[in-house]
């Protein structure tokens, strides 16, 4: 497996915003300053252990919702607001995740992961959250792609699943949350009126997962 | 038009929606708080007179009572200066209202167990199932540039689904398994004159 994997839809994570992520039972925080660049931490504050996805950006820092320490894009703790004239010291830091933004999808990876993926621009279709393993999730999209679509031609190979359906293109990034948890990253062409009519195909594909693996624990 | 009075509980996720309609709409309310736990003020009979179900949030003006949520809302929204703009008056507007009040009322029965064990804990199952049934449609309305459940603007149909989804950690729903959700709740929260709750702060 490559050291790099695909976590969320770059625009569902817009400028000023933040977002906890599961992969494979890490909890990871992402999160974007105003200028626009991913950031992908730990999802621990170092001072009580809160989840930083609880918190908000603010200034371009992120700052934690239990007692507002902030924290820079170099990781570092900025501000400790009960001592405001505090010069912090440099060893508070977040712990961070190797983070990259490419194909329409947010990366992480870990320290000696490598260059990430060089892809092409795709436009968001959504994150498809799934209970089931990653692997059933993948095996059930490359035989029937989305449900009510027709035939699946698959394309290439790569880090995503790419395949044709229906008139339509998706490229497809999956991340594992737990043995039994998952998520697809679905990217497409075509208008964003053209990929909100898809959403419906998504929830059956949801429902249908759903179902074969409840058949299969029964 | 007179002041009502809004018989609210602090950390009930109903009365949290009517504060929040009513600060958004910027309706004028006088609030009377209600001892619910551990209290059980509803129970009483001075407010078994006032609201026969035992139910809050109610709102009071002279002789009308509301005792239903959604039409306190409403209420609220036709009474602020603001509040023009909230009122459901498409058939979509008024199907996600409906949608909150039947659908997600799982959210709170699931929060008032894990909270106070007054409520249903299997209800947290249909609950999550509610809430992504929700997920695709903000999905959906994102993708068409629509940042609400029901158009460009928000409307009380967003208010009376919102409590339900931001305050889903308090019975152990996180929500990193709804990004359509988390933005949308972000934009709520950016709302001119939103106001928070217990476990739900509003950001500085």
């Amino acid at each position: 497996m490559s050291g790099w994997t695909p976590v969320a839809l770059a625009a569902d994570l817009p400028p000023g915003t933040v977002a906890g992520v599961v992969l494979r039972s890490e909890e990871i925080v992402l999160w974007r300053d105003g200028a626009g660049p991913p950031h992908a931490w730990k999802d621990r504050c170092p001072h009580r252990g809160m989840k930083l996805s609880f918190g908000f950006v603010r200034r371009d820092r992120l700052v934690c919702l239990y007692h507002g320490w902030e924290y820079g894009a170099d990781t570092r703790c900025a501000l400790i607001p009960a001592h405001p004239d505090l010069d912090v010291p440099e060893t508070i830091r977040a712990t961070p995740w190797q983070v990259a933004e490419t194909g329409g999808l947010l990366w992480v990876g870990s320290r000696d992961a490598g260059q990430p993926p060089d892809l092409p621009e795709a436009m968001p279709l959504r994150s498809l959250f799934l209970d089931a393993p990653l692997d059933t999730a993948r095996t059930r999209l490359r035989s029937g792609g989305l449900p009510g679509l027709g035939e699946v031609d698959l394309i290439g190979d790569g880090p995503l699943l790419r395949f044709a359906q229906g008139g339509h293109l998706f490229a497809v990034g999956g991340h594992e949350i737990g043995p039994a948890a998952c998520a697809l990253h679905l990217t497409s062409d075509g208008t964003a009126a053209a990929r909100a009519a898809l959403v419906p195909a998504t929830a059956a594909l949801r429902r249908e997962v759903r179902a074969q693996s409840r058949g299969a624990a029964a | 038009m007179s002041v009502p009075v809004l018989w609210t509980y602090d950390l009930d996720e109903a009365c949290y929606a009517a504060r929040l309609t009513a600060a958004l709409a910027g309706a004028e309310v006088t609030l009377r708080a209600v001892d619910v736990v551990p209290g059980a003020e509803t129970g009483s009979a001075a407010f078994r007179a006032l609201s026969p179900m035992g139910r809050v949030p109610v709102l009071v003006d002279g002789k009308v009572v509301l005792t239903q949520t959604e039409a306190i809302l409403t209420d609220l929204a036709r009474r602020g200066e603001r509040g023009a703009a909230l009122l459901p008056d498409t058939p979509e507007a008024l199907d996600w209202l409906i949608f909150a009040a039947r659908d997600l009322s799982a959210a709170g029965r699931a929060r008032a167990a894990a909270l106070f064990g007054t409520g249903d804990a299997r209800a947290a199952g249909e609950a999550r199932a509610a809430l992504l049934v929700l997920e695709d449609r903000l999905t959906a309305q994102g993708l068409r540039g629509a940042g609400f459940v029901a158009g460009n603007t928000p409307g009380v149909a967003d208010l009376a689904l919102f409590p339900g989804f931001a305050l889903s950690r308090d019975w152990g729903l996180g929500h990193e398994a709804f990004p359509a959700l988390r933005l949308w709740a972000r934009r709520i929260r950016m709302l001119p004159g939103f106001v928070g709750m217990p476990g739900l702060p509003a950001f500085p």
